[in-house]
Parts: structure tokens; sequence; C-alpha cells
């Protein structure tokens, strides 16, 4: 029993050394972050999400975005990023502070959503997007949503206020109306309030858009 | 963030020389000898070193 | 009993030794079948998920009308039930098999690991459920909602009982390196869950410190948990099939601490470029180059133990799925030490490329060596024979040639969109346009290795519920002494 209790003891403290390094070291200095004001609006940042954004986050979360889209924006010596628009600034760690459960992602089959209300504030752009990605992004290989909305007959003399506006060729035809259901209406107020780099903070300023790879 | 990798500095220091102490420990008390012995402890009497033990019997046969 | 002790020429020794060895095998049939068989079903779960989630993303309206089978949820599904379904239940039952084998005792506690193998399968099967019921973490690697945990960590600690007990049974003498991989990967997956679920999902730490625990999990239940259990069973395997010793055991010991220390520091490398400290980054990527010890160990005692047994490949096929993702760990290891270099991860990090590699891992590596591991194991489990040599070889040529090809058209499509990403005047739809061939390819990969799947699942099962203690010839034994006194 002796000699395993050395390898036991000794496989142990490796694995501790790790979890030192890459588990307490974040949270002691990763996991403290407090609000701050911004010195040009006065406002807190970054913004606490409404009750409305939040329960459209846990949307986003139950339906896995964050296998396709990414929401942090790297710096223009690394990626297009900044180049493509999707910031103004690379996002540092900081910018996450709010979130209950980050959703940073690891995979860009779509493009990131850092600040996709910043480039894509339109609700409906989102909604017709995320009824059918076809009817905005011809190609896209998005999942359509059609389970986030509802479709009901529609009654000609009182057609509903918040219908879907879909074109000719999607859509269960004209006798019917899609309406976003209340998690639709929370997870694209969700996607219009990420804003994450939009807002100037010391760390990080506005980059200077550096030739990458030219 | 500076203590933070202090503190991961000082880890590692430590890390390293009870590695090096574990090392000499090792080597001082035999640790190394009889390796080729640990290799064929996994054989015995019934499936000594030289047999096979997993095979269709009539290797030419395309499996 | 001392095997180094006894002379192989003695009779006495000889049968003293088989009969240990069948009562050990005996003891192990019933709770270690229980584990690989739940697994296998558990493979084809996930290989059925597998194919809709990639059919799903080149063909985007393909089963999406049901929240239960969006891709958001269908693709975790997949990677949990292969993660914790398929590969964790089988490296369970491989696990305290060659435990049980190393340490010279029976498994004792077949009630307990009854027990352990159904809440393990409830556990996934609850937490499965939960990912396409709309109740997933979200938490890449650890989608299981709290409430399939408890199932799962009660099942380890029986699994963990045993395996201390084993140990503590085992005779006096040398300890064997599967031995010291299989505990070791045994009592760092419990502390690695335990964590990661605490900080991340039942009382979360502030976001920005959500990400390096989660890819300090991540990366260990590969590095930590799949790979060890992949490596004991390979250096067990490879040369008890063959019958020759290990070449080096020096080599072996210095790829155990080496792979334990390197290994559990690689998780930042997913993070590269990411809203992180340099110096966290940067030790995640040294780690990862340094990887290159234990691997290079790792294989030149796997290739110059095979050397001049090269064709034992066909007569065994254990050996040759061993061997196969013997070679698989190599390539997989060398390829991320490369993908962890700052520039070339500029190009592959959030591709698809970073998905081929994973599979090598977990499939080409973990999955095939475990599949070698089973056609090993059962037969001594059940003392009856692989019903099918054709099923067999369907199993084998499906999920190599299926994979290799999943590996390279993938790989290929992942580089492509990689570079057209860093081109920012490329529109990104033209980017996902020409992923598409690359994605259509990726199915029909992975529906042949399926196929492999399912000619395996019959075969297993067909085994299972046949009666026949032979047929006439023997596949998979070298020799059949006949026996007097059948051990009941």
């Amino acid at each position: 029993m002796t000699k395993f209790r050395f390898i036991f003891i000794g496989f142990m403290l490796t694995f501790l050394s790790s979890w030192v390094g890459l588990v307490l070291m974040p949270v002691w200095g990763l996991g403290n972050f407090k609000q701050t004001a911004d010195p040009k609006t006065g406002e807190m940042i970054p913004p606490t999400l409404s009750s409305l954004e939040e329960e459209g986050r846990s949307v986003y979360i139950a339906n896995g975005c964050i296998y396709c889209h990414s929401q942090q924006v790297h710096p223009a010596r690394v990626r297009t990023d900044i180049a493509r628009g999707w910031g103004e600034r690379r996002t540092v760690a900081r910018d996450y502070m709010n979130q209950e459960v980050v959703q940073m992602g690891t995979m860009r089959t779509g493009p990131d959503l850092s600040n996709i209300g910043v480039r894509n504030p339109s609700e409906t752009w989102h909604l017709l997007h995320l009824y059918d990605p076809q009817i905005t992004s011809k190609g896209s290989n998005m999942p359509p949503f059609p389970f986030l909305f509802e479709t009901r007959k529609k009654d000609p003399e009182n057609p509903a206020p918040n219908a879907l506006n879909l074109p000719p060729g999607f859509g269960p035809g004209d006798e019917f109306e899609v309406i976003p259901s209340e998690e639709m209406v929370a997870l694209v107020a969700y996607l219009q309030s990420l804003k994450l780099s939009s807002y100037e903070i010391p760390e990080a300023p506005a980059a200077r858009i550096e030739s990458f790879a030219e | 963030m500076i203590i933070a990798a202090s503190i991961v500095l000082v880890i590692m220091l430590l890390g390293s020389v009870a590695t090096i102490f574990a090392f000499s420990w090792a080597a001082t008390h035999q640790q190394f000898e009889n390796l080729d012995k640990a290799a064929e402890s996994i054989f015995d009497a019934d499936e000594p070193i030289g047999s096979a033990t997993d095979a269709f019997l009539t290797a030419t046969h395309e499996s | 009993m001392n095997p180094e002790k006894a002379p192989a020429s003695d009779p006495g020794a000889i049968e003293e030794s088989r009969l240990q060895r069948l009562e050990i095998d005996l003891a192990a049939r019933w709770p270690v079948g229980i584990f690989i068989g739940s697994s296998l079903v558990w493979l084809i779960l996930g290989s059925l998920l597998a194919i809709a989630a990639s059919i799903k993303l080149h063909d985007p309206a393909f089963l999406s009308e049901n929240p239960w089978l969006t891709f958001g949820r269908v693709r975790p599904a997949h990677l949990n039930i292969v993660a914790y379904g398929w590969l964790s239940t089988a490296g369970i039952g491989i696990g305290l098999w060659i435990l049980s084998r190393l340490c010279r005792a029976p498994i004792r506690d077949n009630r307990s690991l009854t027990l352990a193998a159904v809440l393990w399968n409830m556990g996934n099967a609850v937490g499965s459920w939960g990912i396409l019921r709309g109740d997933s973490t979200a938490v890449e690697w650890l989608e299981y909602p709290t409430y399939a945990a408890p199932f799962l960590l009660v099942s380890f600690a029986f699994v963990m009982l045993e395996s201390v007990g084993l140990i503590r049974r085992r005779p006096p003498g040398h300890i064997y390196i599967s031995q010291w991989y299989i505990m070791a990967a045994f009592f760092w997956f419990p502390c690695l869950y335990f964590t990661a679920h605490g900080l991340l999902v039942l009382a979360p730490v502030q976001a920005p410190a959500q990400p390096p625990i989660n890819w300090w999990f991540a990366h260990n239940a590969l590095g930590l948990w799949f790979t060890p259990i992949g490596l004991g069973a390979a250096y067990y395997l490879i040369p008890k099939i063959i019958g020759r010793p290990i070449h080096s055991y020096y080599l072996s010991v210095i790829g155990f601490w080496s792979l334990a220390f390197f290994y559990a520091w690689n998780g930042m490398h997913h993070l590269i470029g990411g809203p992180f400290p340099a110096w966290l980054i940067t030790a995640s990527v040294v780690a990862s180059i340094m990887m290159f010890i234990p691997v290079i160990t790792v294989a030149i005692n796997h290739h110059f133990t095979m050397v001049g047994h090269f064709k034992k490949t066909i007569s065994s096929p254990a050996l040759r799925f061993v061997v196969f993702g013997a070679m698989c760990y190599t390539l997989a290891s060398f390829q991320g030490s490369t993908m962890a270099i700052r520039s070339l991860n500029g190009i592959t990090h959030f591709t698809h490329y970073t998905i081929a590699h994973a599979h090598l891992g977990a499939y080409g590596f973990a999955s095939m060596v475990f599949f070698g591991s089973i056609y090993y194991i059962m037969p001594r489990l059940l003392e009856r024979e692989w019903p099918s040599r054709f099923l067999i070889r369907v199993h084998f040529w499906s999920c190599a040639i299926g994979f290799i090809c999943y590996f390279v058209f993938l790989s290929w499509g992942g580089i492509l969109q990689g570079l057209e990403m860093n081109q920012k005047e490329t529109p990104f739809l033209e980017i996902v346009a020409l992923t598409m061939p690359y994605l259509k390819l990726r199915t029909v990969s992975g529906s042949l290795m399926t196929l492999g799947h399912l000619a395996f699942f019959v075969s297993f099962f067909w085994m299972i519920a046949s009666h026949r203690a032979s047929i006439g010839e023997p596949t998979l034994f070298t020799k059949r002494i006949p026996d007097p006194d059948p051990i009941p």
C-alpha cells in the first residue's frame, strides 16, 4: 500500500497545482468586479439587464445559441473581429460581469454576437431572422425557430398588431398570422441588449483599426 | 493580477523543489531498479511472455 | 500468488494462474458487463443524435419544428451522451476489469456496482432528457442539469470504493503503469466534475472567471479522464495480446508524471485571444507544447513494443482497434500542441477544425481503444466468442474509413473557414457557403461510422443472447484447455 500512497499523493498534487492555477487564480483575479459609473453618461457600466432581457438570456441558454455564436471581440492584431464591425474594441473581462452564466462561446458557425444590439438594433429584423433565417440571410445554416412563435388563423377584421410581415414564399400562408411568443419577445430584447464593448473603458480604449494580415 | 502571478510563481518554485526531492528520494530508494520486472508483471504462468493471447486461429483469414 | 516467482513450465503454477484469472473474469462478468452493455446503448443514441446534428448544419430546416430537436439542444445532447453515456460508462467497466486483473483480486461487491451502473445510466438518461427539454446549463461539456449530478456522483462513489478495495487487496510487488493511470483517472474525474459543477452551475462564480474553470474542466475530462483510461488499456492490452512486455517501463513512468502535470494545465488554450490575463493563456500554451514529452514517450513505447508484431493486428481485432487508437492518440496530441501556438490558433479557433480535432481524440483515440478493449474483455467474461467475424470486419472498416474521412473533410473545411474568416472582406454568408460541401461529407462519414456502431451493437447483444460456449474453432482464444472441473 505504501507505494500506492506516494503515487496517489503525487498525482493529487499535480492536479492541485492546476486547480490553483486555473481555478483559484481566476476566481481571485476575475471574480470580483464591481460596476463603475461611465464618466461620459453617468450610467453604470456594464449595464444591468432588465428582467425581460434576463428572460431572453434564459431562452438563449435553453436553445443552445452558444454552440454557433461566440460573444467575445478579439483584438485587431489577433483577428478581423473589429474590422468586420463586430465591435469597436476588444471585449475585456469586466464586460461580462453581469452575466449569470457567461455565454462567451467557442464556435463561429455564425457571427459573433457581442455587439449585435449595436449592429442590428431592429426588432423586426431579429423576429424575421429567428422565424426563418432564410428570410434575411439566404444560405445561412442557422435553424429556424418556428416553435417560438404562435401561428393562428387571421381574423381579417382584427389582425394582430404584432404579427410578422412575412415575404412571399415564407410562412403558413395568408390565412394565418405568425405572432412572436413571450419567449421570442424576451430573446429579441436580450439580443438588442448585447452591446458588450460599446462603452469605453480604460483597459481597452477604442481600437485603432490596424492593418490585419495585409 | 501581480499578486496572483506571484503566488503562482511561488507555487511553481515549491512544486519544482518538491519534484526534485521526490526524484532523489526515488533514486536513493531503488524505485528505478527492476523496472523491467514491472513490465513483466502483467504476465503469469498461464499467459507467459511469448504467447499471444488473442487471435483468430487461422491467421491467414482476412478479418 | 506472486506471478513473477512461478516458473513458467510448472504445470501446477500454470493451472493456478489460469484458475485465478478465470475467477477474476467470472467475478467481473456482471458488473463490468453491465457497464459495457449500457455504454453501447448510449453509443447508438449518441451516434443518431450526431447524424441529426450534422444534417442540421447543412440542412437547417431538418427536424426544426420541435423545440426538443433544435440544433442548440441536439448538439449538446450528443456531446454529453457520447462523453458520459458511451465513453465514461465503457471507461468505468474497462477500468474496473483491468484493475481487477492487475490487482489479481476478483471484484467483490456486485450489488453496489450494479446499483452504480443503474444510477450512472439514470444520471445520463435524466441529464440528456433535461438538455432536450431546455434545461441545459449551457456550460460546455457540463450541460447536464443539476438534477442529474447526484445520480452520477453517488454512482461514482461506489465505483471508487470498489477500486480502492481492489488496490488494497493487490499482492505485494509492482504496481503496473495501467493501474497508476486508471486509479488516477478514477480520482481525478470526481474532483473535476464536483469543482466545475459547483463553481459553474450550482453557485456560479462571477462570469469573467467562469470560462477558465469551464475549460479547465472540459479539457481535463479529455486529458485526465478519458486519456488515462485509454492509455491504461493500451499499456495493458498491447503487450498482453502480443505476448511481449512493454518496450521501456522507465519511459512509461516518465510519461505518466509528465502527463499528470502538463495535461492538467492545458485548458486555457481554448481561450486564446479572449478576455483573459496573458499569463493564464501563456501557461496553457506552454503546457500544451510540453505535452510532446508524454506523448512521445507513449508513441515510442507502443511503437517499439509493436515492432515486428504488426501482423498480429490481422488476427486480433482487439489489437487492431487498440493500435489504431494509440496512433490516433499520438496524432491528436501532436495536432493539439500545434493548435495552441498563437499564430496557428488564429486560423483554427472558432472553426470546424477544432471539432475535427476533438473527434480525433475522443473518437479516433478513446473510442477505438475502448472498442478494442471490449473485444478482448467480453469473451473472457462470458466464456463465449464473438458470434460473427463479418460483423467485426464491418465494425472496424466502417469506423476506421468513416472516421478518417470525417477527420480529413471536416479539418479541411475548417481550415478554409478559418482562413476566410481572417479576410475581413469575405462576407460571412460566403464563409458559410464554402463549408457546406465539407459539412455534407461529414454527414456521410458519420453515417458510415454509425453503421459500424450498429454492427458492434448487434454483435454484442447477439453474443450475450447466444448460449453457445464455443463455435468449433475459437475466434479469440489461442487455445481452449479442456476443463474437467469447470467453474460453475
